[in-house]
């Protein structure tokens, strides 16, 4: 199964490589639809990237994958 | 003494592969080389720059009326007053990263930021009129350190970015996490690099001349010529055709002139206000706090091995001390995380890297582009990894290493790649060297580097090295390229190839260079780019120069069979009959009467197309290093040392021994010596005494072993030599000193303080558990 970003909607097989990519581009757009998600859950963009960046592992990654899965079927 | 060797030697060649002086080094010896400090034109007038005192402030008000009143000064510009405000930056494409205005408007953002520009007759009185110029500010909390710099409660520098990170760039591939997992060793450690000045023996300086009939000419010390005109014309909101850069002799570059600086923007400003030429000329001061630097780095890396050494996986995390600007330290952000996985095959790799804004000099590409950190960390943590698990460190390295035909995954393809040598080059070395004495230990360290990169940053519709041969009729050679000659010997590698490809000798080009209106574009002196990419435009002018010449012979020659022509030693001649053919310059002379007149013009360009994210090609080397200790200062002393390298088909023996040796020099004051203390933003030492550099009795033999391989994408075979070699010198020095005490030194320059903590701390530890026993 291919997953999409949500907002530029390039495909990736695996959700991983969409947060990825989502945090590279990190343009506003992307990050205005991570923070947009992060209302109800309680993180932004930044601080998932900074989580990402100064703890060892992927979890930000892993994370926003997640909401990236959950979010596919509006998209 | 130096020793120098080569492995694999090719001998087809006439021309390259020889050693031959560089063409400008008369002109440079002889002190008749024009460099910019050195031009004077007529009613010129001096300029002088007024700097930031504050690392972050607002600019409230200028009043520079006082200065005006003394005698002999003639104008002062501002950047509320006298510039379009424009910000620039090189990345053209990607207008959030064209961040700086090098007279800014309202704020400053670190200590040596110009504020304000004056032109007098004399530079004391420009000096002096500095003094008499009155600047209101409100000062800002600074934040000096990026990770300070990302907390929620810093000072924010720039607009709209958030926790002042500036740039992030991600590199990965494979299954990182199922890759760590295959893993039977991991280790994770921290890193501090420090930054280092350019320390170019010519320091910043420019002549600007702009004229009634709106046209600016600018003698410039700077690494592309073209990057310049380009960057001047949006910042002044001229053509780049109304704007004539002239940069002819450089006194050295190392990544830190390509970009605007404050002698060129505010010399072509005060002459576009004032229609007189002025002249900008840095002090050494000057080109330690207001020129950029070599990015520091702190750097995060966990690394997962097999027992028996075979890499698995490897994940990096990177926050760079950005500085106020981005300059090129975003492409420096993302060549670190590419070369931290050099030159080993990893199943799973991820690089997260965050460049990260501070008030403090802006830091940007320096000789090496980001690898030299890189290396410092993996190639120490590498040595430690193998001493963890009992292994020989150099078999472990081998035993990963690229190899001809290896694909970094989606990332690079290695065409060439002659470090399998290297190896055995190095062991061979160290095994000469016998027992060493007590003091003494050797330290070993791998790299590969780029052949240019394939990144038009500039967004430029041009390609991205082009050439022109022009054939005088008697038979002399005009060779006109964009490349830019820095001291590194690139218009003597150009000449060669020229030679080479047109069958005649060096001493028959005459190479020009660092003028736009007479060169052709070309994006200039960087990321070692000029042999391959310069090279390769080079060698396609003086073929299709040829190709003419030869029809030319073919018709004149008569023959009732077919024969294959060429040019050898100014002899055009049947290959199967070499003593059938005609003197170039006979030959020449006709081919012109036969063209009615017209001149033989070759021309040629380079763009490299389907060559991975990166480059075209890299080069690959291996270094060893004597060091010597002394317990009681902690002070270093390197006592010798041994390169083998890999750089394809050399071009010039000559030129490739200096460029390692230049390059080696540098790695190790950036190791050990070259170290630069900031206090709120202020840097401690701007002066060269301070400022301690690698002096000529300090240098070891600096021993080669060249392994010549060929590079398919390269002229001739050749790839990149010199930059290279900035990379591995740090670890090695490093890793000597594991060797020799045990101790791991995880910042940079390794200081005396550093090694002497370092042993008082394992002393320490040691005595902790003599008593536990």
């Amino acid at each position: 199964m291919n997953f999409k970003c949500p907002v530029c909607k390039k495909e990736w097989n695996s959700s991983l490589q969409v947060a990825r990519h989502m945090f590279g581009t990190g343009d506003k757009p992307h990050k205005a639809w991570v923070d947009e998600q992060g209302k109800t859950q309680g993180f932004t963009f930044i601080d998932l990237m900074i989580e990402q960046a100064t703890t060892p592992g992927n979890k930000s990654y892993v994370m926003l994958a997640e909401v990236i899965e959950k979010a596919q079927d509006k998209l | 003494m130096n020793k120098y060797t080569v492995i694999n030697p090719h001998s087809e060649f006439k021309v390259i592969n020889t050693h031959i002086h560089n063409i400008d080094g008369m002109a440079k010896v002889t002190g008749r080389a024009t460099y910019t400090f050195d031009v004077k034109l007529p009613n010129m007038l001096y300029g002088k720059i007024l700097r930031s005192p504050h690392a972050h402030a607002k600019i409230l008000k200028i009043d520079y009326s006082r200065a005006m009143e003394l005698p002999g000064v003639i104008g002062v510009v501002t950047g509320k007053e006298d510039t379009l405000g424009i910000k620039q930056g090189i990345w053209r494409r990607y207008q959030d990263l064209c961040d700086e205005q090098v007279l800014p408007v309202d704020k400053v953002r670190y200590i040596g930021e110009p504020v304000a520009a004056v032109a007098a007759i004399t530079e004391e009185i420009a000096e002096k009129a500095l003094d008499y110029i009155d600047v209101d500010y409100e000062v800002l909390p600074g934040v000096f350190e990026p990770l300070d710099a990302i907390k929620k409660e810093a000072p924010e520098i720039h607009e709209g970015f958030e926790r002042n990170i500036n740039v992030t760039r991600h590199i990965e591939w494979g299954d990182v996490e199922e890759a760590f997992e295959e893993a039977e060793y991991i280790r994770e450690d921290w890193f501090k690099c420090g930054g280092q000045a350019h320390m170019c023996m010519e320091t910043r300086a420019a002549v600007s001349s702009y004229t009634p009939d709106g046209k600016l000419t600018i003698y410039h010390s700077n690494q592309s010529p073209y990057y310049m005109q380009g960057l001047m014309a949006g910042v002044l909101g001229m053509r780049e055709g109304d704007i004539r850069v002239i940069s002819t002799y450089v006194g050295g570059g190392f990544g830190g002139k390509f970009e605007l600086d404050g002698a060129i923007f505010c010399s072509a400003v005060l002459s576009k206000k004032l229609f007189r030429p002025v002249k900008i000329v840095f002090t050494r001061e000057e080109d330690f706090i207001a020129t950029k630097r070599r990015t520091p780095m702190f750097y995060y890396v966990r690394t997962g091995v097999k027992k028996d050494g075979t890499f698995c996986a490897r994940e990096a995390k990177v926050f760079t001390n950005g500085g106020a600007y981005t300059g090129m330290g975003a492409t420096a952000l993302y060549l670190t995380g590419f070369f931290h996985s050099f030159p080993y095959r990893w199943k799973g790799y991820r690089y997260d890297g965050y460049r990260v804004y501070t008030n403090t000099l802006p830091s940007t590409s320096m000789r090496g582009f980001g690898a030299p950190q890189a290396m410092f960390c993996s190639e120490q943590q590498i040595e430690w990894i193998a001493a963890d698990l009992g292994l020989d460190p150099i078999d472990m390295r081998r035993k990963n290493s690229h190899h001809e035909g290896y694909e970094v995954p989606g990332q690079a393809t290695i065409a060439s790649c002659g470090i399998d040598q290297c190896y055995d080059e190095i062991r061979k070395w160290i095994k000469d060297k016998g027992k060493l004495p007590a003091n003494r230990a050797i330290g070993i360290s791998a790299c590969g580097f780029m052949s240019g990169g394939i990144f038009n940053w500039f967004d430029t519709p041009y390609s991205f090295s082009s050439a022109v041969v022009t054939i005088n009729q008697d038979g002399t050679v005009e060779l006109f390229v964009g490349a830019q000659e820095i001291g590194q010997g690139s218009n003597t590698t150009l000449a060669i190839i020229c030679a080479e490809a047109l069958g005649v000798r060096v001493e028959d080009i005459k190479v020009h260079s660092g003028d736009t209106d007479y060169c052709p574009p070309d994006l200039g002196a960087w990321g070692s780019r000029q042999t391959l990419m310069a090279g390769n435009a080079v060698k396609m002018a003086a073929e299709d120069a040829k190709k003419q010449l030869l029809e030319f012979a073919y018709a004149q020659s008569g023959y009732n069979i077919v024969y294959d022509m060429d040019i050898k030693d100014r002899w055009v001649h049947a290959i199967a009959r070499p003593e059938r053919g005609y003197d170039f310059g006979e030959l020449v002379k006709k081919a012109i009467r036969g063209k009615d007149g017209q001149k033989i013009v070759g021309r040629g360009y380079y763009t490299p197309h389907r060559k991975g994210m990166i480059s075209p090609a890299y080069s690959y080397m291996l270094q060893g290093v004597e060091v010597e200790v002394d317990e009681e200062t902690g002070k270093i002393k390197l006592v010798d040392s041994m390169t083998a390298h890999d750089c394809g088909q050399p071009i010039n023996h000559l030129g490739l021994i200096g460029q390692l040796e230049g390059a080696f020099s540098m790695a190790a004051g950036y190791g050990y010596l070259e170290y630069m203390p900031y206090e709120d933003g202020k840097l401690m030492n701007p002066n060269l005494v301070d400022y301690k550099m690698i002096r000529a009795t300090e240098m070891p033999p600096a021993n080669i072993a060249e392994i010549d391989t060929y590079e398919p994408e390269g002229p001739y075979g050749a790839k990149e030599a010199g930059e290279g070699l900035t990379n591995p010198t740090a670890a090695a020095i490093g890793n000597a000193l594991f060797h020799r005490f045990g101790i791991q030194m995880k910042e940079n320059p390794i200081r005396p303080e550093m090694i002497l903590n370092a042993l008082k701390e394992k002393k320490e530890k040691e005595q902790g558990k003599k008593g536990k026993k």
